[in-house]
């Protein structure tokens, strides 16, 4: 066993005794923390070799021992910029009372610690904890539902339509310790929700969440995932969502923090003419490895889902990007797409892109595609020529690329939150004027015309649309001058 | 204003200007007229600074300064400007953003104050009217889905806005009919001044109907091989450019890299 497996191994350990066992809680959940311990002591953490892992090593990780997060409150720095309630705040993976703030929070919708709920209504948790992301399919999850100590529960009730975005907020720190959040988002039939999930530190913690998230039928959820961990913290999400009938789902993962990030989508499409859009923006420079897997089951006919990620690789960072849709034998009338664009700004930088489409019926329209490019030079000689510095036209023309990805955050605090943190993570991203880069609002309503830009092209390198395209998409690099023709 | 003298360059390893001389005044218009590949618009782009052109020889200084040593934004904030034969698409940049982001920093770089939004938007809307661009082109990506007519146009308003001591503008008549082309004459028209230079490339005399120019100069294998008055380009439309290349001692025509 690897130092952190060992550590984690022990955690479990004593989690199995009756004395660890916290105050009131349920018979189910000690079922879901021994499936949890018995899956995780089994699979442990994967290697390379794993077939979902090919890309991410996790050998850093491994290499030290996690001890549990220790009860901690909301350092100075971490509370200045709260979003606006109503919110719940967790530190180290447990509720922070005091810089939680649930004013705002309308009637039919619940939002609380989940520590709390299992204690007060276990009724209301059990027949969805570990059900959505069931314990025994992954190393993390399996890890999470053995040592979770809290999380957020929000349960929006049938029919309501929640105005106020909800926001879950998680805050690390400390040097080699795990917090493992568990949260259950309940949105009930026709219920409206947008929730963001945000993840910020200091240190070097690991930071493992789980998020499960079930859609009655008619459902609308947007759930915006913002991951800014800190430079030097392990990151892995898992975002479970089971869809019913005429749900639509809306999911974007945000990934700039961390040393090694890892976030997982995976939706099941499972009642007749549900939809979900999955969307993610990796920004990463240094050493930073920033990694999504998507994986969408096409489990009910009439379904559609649309994946789109884009990712900014500079410095000698990687990303990486695997997305899978399964389309089930009995899913006729099947709609999937699936696009992966990467912009490369330095030569040190690598992405790889792994799309997989497993079909096993003939009435489905999928398609998938990626790119793999760099700034190009007629777009960067057009606005020099124009007077803007090369470091400016460079930066105009990479947020171009991420900018849309921002815009589709919904949550307009959010979203300029994003655009922040994403233009400051950019190189000499802070010579963009952060007043009109989404649009010009000013101008839009003089001119009453709000055209939004479509998204920024790299050279194209498509992937094609074949199955399964496992070889990592090289690096296209063009010659723009070399036609020599002139046309008069 | 312009000096060029002995100008040598070329793109991948081919030689396309050849030793070329030329001369602009402050307030002139010269055409730069001759056949394809003749290296016009190597000249433009050279001009231009734009990096993927290697000079290899000969002099350019732009009001005393050598030209050939500044950066294209530098360029830029000197007053050159030039009007692409092929404007970029730019998709999620926006068009006004990108003017006002240009127009600021050129008066950053000359040392003068920057313009707010709303300043800058007045004079952009009256600099508009003067071409006579759609004010919805305004809002969209830079070029993006334009026409071709469309892409000229939001090249002049460019120019209008920035306001350059010399344009140069590379086959702004290419692939126009006949309505924006009187569209882009008009507003390359409206900026003649007596401070301002302008140096037209093209192939057709087409376009010098609509723009005078004092000057008429024909390009050959990467060398102005013939010059005159507005007179010259209407022996071309009648002769063609046979004759010229035959005249003086026949050399190849290079190819010419497309911008």
């Amino acid at each position: 066993m690897t130092p952190a497996e060992r550590s984690f191994a022990e955690q479990l350990e004593r989690t199995a005794g009756v004395e660890w066992r916290p105050a009131g809680e349920p018979n189910f959940v000690c079922t879901l923390r021994a499936q949890g311990r018995e899956a995780f002591l089994r699979a442990k953490l994967p290697t390379p070799k794993h077939e979902d892992w090919r890309y991410t090593s996790l050998a850093a990780l491994a290499a030290q021992p996690f001890a549990p997060a220790p009860r901690a409150r909301a350092w100075a720095g971490s509370t200045r910029e709260l979003p606006a309630a109503p919110r719940l705040v967790f530190v180290n993976g447990r509720l922070d009372p005091d810089a939680t703030d649930l004013t705002r929070l309308p009637a039919g919708v619940r939002m609380g610690s989940l520590g709390t709920a299992l204690r007060e209504r276990p009724a209301a948790v059990q027949p969805h904890l570990g059900q959505v992301a069931a314990p025994g399919a992954h190393a993390f999850t399996a890890l999470n539902a053995g040592l979770f100590e809290d999380g957020a529960v929000v349960e929006i009730e049938d029919g309501v339509s929640c105005a106020p975005t909800l926001h879950l907020v998680f805050l690390d720190s400390g040097a080699c310790v795990a917090a493992h959040p568990r949260n259950l988002i309940l949105a009930g039939r026709h219920a409206r929700a947008a929730i963001v999930e945000s993840y910020r530190g200091e240190g070097s913690y690991l930071v493992n969440a789980v998020t499960e998230l079930s859609l009655g039928e008619g459902a609308h959820v947007e759930h915006d995932r913002l991951q800014e961990d800190a430079p030097h913290a392990f990151h892995v999400g898992v975002v479970q969502v089971a869809q019913a009938a005429r749900s639509s789902f809306t999911g974007q993962s945000i990934a700039l923090g961390g040393e090694l990030a890892r976030v997982e989508a995976r939706v099941l499409l499972g009642g007749e003419g549900a939809t979900c859009d999955l969307h993610g923006l990796y920004v990463a420079t240094g050493k930073q490895v920033l990694d999504h897997l998507v994986y969408v089951d096409h489990a009910s006919p009439r379904c559609v889902s649309r994946e789109v990620f884009k990712g900014v690789l500079d410095g000698a960072s990687r990303g990486v990007f695997a997305g899978r849709v399964h389309v089930r034998e009995g899913a006729r009338k099947t709609d999937a797409s699936q696009v992966n664009s990467n912009l490369l700004l330095s030569e040190d930088a690598t992405v790889d892109t792994k799309p997989q489409l497993e079909i096993l019926n003939d009435d489905v329209k999928c398609s998938h595609g990626g790119t793999v490019g760099q700034i190009r030079e007629d777009q960067l000689f057009y606005l020099r020529s124009r007077g803007l510095s090369e470091a400016l036209a460079r930066a105009m023309l990479t947020w171009a690329f991420a900018s849309e990805m921002v815009r589709m955050v919904g949550p307009e605090e959010a979203r300029a939150r994003v655009q922040r943190a994403v233009t400051a993570r950019l190189p000499h991203g802070a010579l963009l004027r952060h007043d009109s880069l989404l649009s010009e609002p000013a101008l839009g309503g003089l001119w009453g015309s709000g055209a939004r830009s479509p998204q920024a092209e790299v050279e194209r390198s498509s992937t094609g649309s074949d199955l399964g395209s496992p070889e990592p998409a090289a690096a296209s690099t063009r010659n723009g001058e070399g036609a020599p023709t002139e046309v008069a | 204003m312009l000096t060029i003298q002995g100008l040598k360059a070329g793109v991948a390893g081919r030689d396309i200007l050849q030793g070329l001389d030329l001369e602009v005044k402050a307030g002139e218009v010269h055409a730069i007229m001759g056949p394809n590949g003749s290296g016009k618009s190597t000249l433009a782009g050279v001009l231009a600074g734009r990096e993927t052109y290697t000079v290899a020889g000969g002099k350019v200084t732009f009001e005393g300064e050598d030209l050939l040593a500044l950066a294209p934004e530098k360029r830029a904030a000197r007053g050159i400007f030039l009007a692409f034969q092929y404007p970029v698409e730019i998709p999620g940049v926006g068009n006004l953003y990108f003017l006002r982001t240009a127009f600021n920093a050129l008066r950053k770089a000359r040392g003068e104050e920057e313009l707010d939004a709303m300043d800058f938007l007045a004079f952009a809307r009256e600099r508009m009217k003067l071409v006579k661009m759609d004010p919805a082109l305004a809002n969209r990506s830079v070029n993006e889905g334009f026409s071709g007519g469309e892409k000229k146009r939001n090249e002049i308003l460019q120019m209008a806005v920035l306001e350059p001591k010399l344009a140069i503008l590379d086959e702004v008549d290419s692939g126009l009919d006949i309505d924006a082309l009187r569209a882009v004459a008009d507003g390359v028209n409206a900026l003649r001044a007596p401070e301002r230079a302008m140096l037209v490339v093209t192939h057709y005399q087409r376009l010098l109907e609509y723009i005078r120019p004092d000057h008429v100069h024909v390009m050959v294998g990467g060398r102005i091989v013939t010059s005159g008055g507005p007179e010259l380009a209407l022996e071309l439309e009648k002769r063609g450019y046979g004759w010229i290349e035959k005249e003086p001692s026949p050399r190849h025509v290079a190819w010419e890299a497309r911008p």
